[in-house]
């Protein structure tokens, strides 16, 4: 999937070029599955750089990003983090989902962020992390309608002053997506699934339903029919059968949207 | 067998909704029942009227197979339909039968999978239509001319130069339907091509249609083998439409069998809930024509899902200085070094009881907006609660079931607490004690009451609050008041009445939040 080239359907990738030769870092929002992440790892690609990146979590400490002491052969050392690495090395530095991520990790984050591009480590007896000229930082952030997103403070909003707003593709640019990761399924077939996608998407955006489909589902489903599995067998498997979760009248509400889109 | 099993109209709604919504690709859109024969849509208002499902014919299977399809084709006009003419007038009639096929044309490019559903409806439709024989006067041409061009024959006999016309204005029909649905013309477009096909059937525009021509037959039985044939013949008579439809197939509907499986289980639920408070002075409120969506706050309810969202996952982690996991990072951080996972999600059973006398009229729509933010926020967040609320309808006090503990929070429901006026006093003692059986078979842990104004049995309701507080329910009241004084002053006067906690609200879209603190509160008391 990963092998497929990046398709700049709505200018992104030159937004990014121009913000990256400002040095004016990058804030990414979308719903997952949007291609938010093939987006930076195709841009860094471009670009020939590193690129560092982290995913965000409640689990997420700061630790992980900046680094931790460690103690071998009976000496005290300091192991660093992406945060404080990319700094040093001026590469690409990319906080996936950075508004799952706790307040006291953001703070620190702010810290590096700021004018100033710097970072003292308390960790590391009050050195001071310059971060090189060319350090860039993309984040991505979900909208808060998704499980275990909050609100990104203003302070840190702040701090990427460019904003790359990513939706789902119109329907054409996603079957030319699909087709680039799976080139052998029927267009018109890929297309019905395409468009169940976004009759699920536009329902779940009115919170009919709890969880709209992705990008990666779509191509999931071009994949079944390349493998001969019939369109609506394959629409049940990505599309349907996953609502099942939130019980039955959901499963059957999805289940004859499938039915009345597809002929056996 | 299950097809013996009638459904309700309050569990088809939120289906119907649904699947309306989705096939017209239109937000908001409305879906109600009728008695009348006739399925209707107001473009406008984005609301579709179906008739009853007991209008159909069949058994309850065929019936719901009937009522879906006929909901699909009236999802098809408010998605591409510019105008619907009503089919009091040939005028009227011609244009909704010709659009009636490009609906299904066009429906058809996306909704491939309802071919067998629109032929088994048309089996129906057949029986319907009432013999050629049976009317009078110009009438029959027009009813020839529907016959022939959508079911693809005729019933019964009509005069040889008529048939002629009938025919011409078939293939006239046909040739234009071909063109619009080929260059992407509206309704308008056919429109201004209808009065050559009243030429060619030689009425006139304003000709009357009676009423009662659709579904003349209705109620008529069809057997199993009659239906096959009906199935058959217009399998055949459509099949340039429609590819070829094997009638046995169409017949059995396996596609559609396990969702309306799911329906009849969904309503015996309901059904059995509803035992529980029949005959108890509890009412369901009415919910025809009612429009749920004047009082949906979409913000209100975002803001309050948002806020509460650590509740969804039921847990929040926090790290303390004792716990049930170590963290070697926050052990080396110097922080508190253990995690421990904090229930969040209350798990207590809730009752509401909302005032709607007279007094909270002027606020009624952000009255109703707030407790439907509350009831979105509560079914989002999965708590068990039931909402039931008073007025007074011809001096009598009324008790309305909005939604019981085990039913879901849907449309149908959202339709109920839109439905209830605001009217009369607050004779809260009446009103607990016509709740009263419902209560105690409900066993809520907190039972709350919502009012705007002080009861006006205040000794009677202090004796029911102590009894009901006897039998374990925690018993709170939130004041509603204008401004904070007088909020205030409610809520001072309701905890005189020895309810465990009163609390006020100045603020209506407060309420969600204050309800919330009240659960959270019940749950950090429980754990």
């Amino acid at each position: 999937m990963l092998a497929a080239q990046y398709l700049d359907w709505n200018n992104s990738m030159s937004t990014l070029n121009k913000a990256y030769e400002s040095g004016l870092f990058v804030l990414i929002i979308g719903p997952k599955g949007t291609g938010k992440t093939s987006l930076v790892r195709g841009f860094a690609a471009s670009k020939g750089g590193r690129l560092e990146s982290i995913n965000f979590s409640l689990r997420t400490r700061e630790s992980h990003l900046v680094g931790a002491k460690t103690l071998t052969d009976g000496s005290v050392g300091f192991d660093e983090g992406v945060l404080i690495k990319s700094m040093r090395h001026g590469s690409m530095l990319y906080l996936d989902e950075i508004n799952a991520a706790e307040a006291d990790v953001l703070l620190r984050l702010d810290e590096a962020l700021d004018d100033r591009r710097q970072v003292v480590l308390k960790e590391s007896a009050g050195q001071v992390v310059q971060a090189s000229d060319n350090w860039f930082v993309i984040a991505t952030i979900n909208p808060l309608t998704h499980v275990g997103t909050k609100e990104l403070p203003p302070q840190i909003l702040s701090r990427f002053p460019i904003r790359i707003r990513l939706d789902y593709p119109p329907e054409e640019v996603e079957l030319e997506i699909v087709r680039r990761h799976v080139p052998d399924a029927e267009e018109a077939q890929i297309m019905r699934g395409i468009k169940l996608a976004n009759i699920l998407r536009q329902a779940a955006a009115v919170e009919e339903l709890y969880y709209a489909p992705s990008l990666r589902e779509t191509i999931a489903f071009a994949k079944l029919l390349e493998c001969k599995v019939s369109a609506k067998n394959a629409a049940e498997l990505v599309f349907g059968n996953v609502y099942a979760q939130w019980g039955n009248i959901e499963y059957q509400k999805v289940g004859d949207i499938i039915t009345s889109m597809f002929e056996k | 067998m299950m097809s013996e099993l009638r459904l309700r109209n309050d569990t088809l709604v939120e289906i119907f909704t649904f699947l309306a919504r989705r096939w017209s690709e239109t937000d908001e859109t409305l879906v109600d029942f009728t008695k009348k024969n006739q399925a209707k849509t107001r473009l406008g208002e984005k609301r579709i009227t179906i008739p009853n499902i007991d209008r159909y014919q069949g058994d309850n299977f065929h019936k719901y197979r009937q009522v879906r399809t006929a909901l699909w084709y009236e999802a098809m006009r408010l998605r591409h339909c510019t105008k619907i003419l009503s089919n009091d007038h040939a005028f009227g009639f011609i244009l909704n039968t010709i659009e009636t096929k490009r609906m299904e044309r066009l429906g058809r490019m996306t909704w491939m999978g309802m071919d067998s559903e629109l032929v088994f409806s048309y089996a129906f439709a057949i029986n319907y239509r009432p013999h050629l024989n049976a009317i009078y006067g110009k009438a029959r041409i027009v009813e020839a001319f529907y016959q022939a061009f959508l079911l693809g024959g005729i019933k019964g006999e009509i005069q040889p130069s008529h048939f002629e016309r009938v025919q011409e204005a078939v293939s006239y029909a046909d040739r234009i339907l071909d063109e619009a649905v080929k260059d992407g013309h509206q309704t308008k477009w056919l429109e201004v091509r209808i009065p050559e096909i009243i030429k060619i059937l030689d009425i006139d525009s304003l000709l009357t249609i009676p009423v009662s021509l659709p579904w003349m037959r209705q109620g008529m039985a069809l057997t199993e083998a009659e239906l096959l044939r009906s199935l058959a013949g217009i399998a055949k008579n459509r099949e340039g439409d429609f590819g070829k439809i094997d009638p046995a197939v169409s017949l059995r509907g396996d596609d559609i069998y396990s969702e309306y499986s799911a329906l009849v289980e969904e309503d015996k639920k309901n059904e059995n809930h509803k035992l529980g408070t029949a005959g108890v002075g509890v009412l369901v409120p009415p919910t025809d024509g009612i429009d749920e969506t004047v009082i949906y706050d979409r913000d209100l309810i975002n803001r309050i899902k948002t806020r509460f969202k650590d509740w969804k996952s039921g847990w929040r982690e926090q790290s303390l200085p004792h716990g049930d996991e170590f963290d070697e990072d926050g052990y080396v951080d110097g922080t508190q070094p253990f995690f421990t996972d904090v229930k969040m999600a209350s798990r207590a059973r809730i009752m509401i009881l909302l005032d709607h006398s007279s007094s909270i009229a002027s606020d009624h729509l952000e009255y109703k907006k707030a407790t439907l933010a509350l009831c979105e926020v509560l079914a989002y967040l999965k708590i068990e609660f039931s909402v039931y609320a008073f007025n007074t309808q011809n001096k009598a006090v009324i008790c309305w079931m909005i939604k019981p503990a085990r039913a879901r929070w849907n449309n149908s429901t959202a339709k109920r607490l839109a439905g209830i006026a605001a009217n009369g006093a607050t004779p809260l003692a009446e009103v607990y004690d016509k709740m009263s059986p419902t209560i105690q078979a409900g066993k809520p842990e907190i039972f709350l009451t919502l009012t705007d104004g002080e009861p006006s049995d205040p000794d009677a309701v202090r004796s029911m609050v102590k009894s009901l507080k006897m039998t374990g329910i925690r018993m709170v009241a939130l004041g509603l008041g204008p401004d904070i004084v007088r909020s205030t002053t409610i809520a001072r006067n309701l905890g005189r009445l020895g309810y465990e906690k009163a609390i006020s609200v100045s603020r209506l879209h407060d309420i969600p939040n204050k309800v919330m603190s009240i659960l959270e509160h019940a749950s950090s008391g429980t754990r």
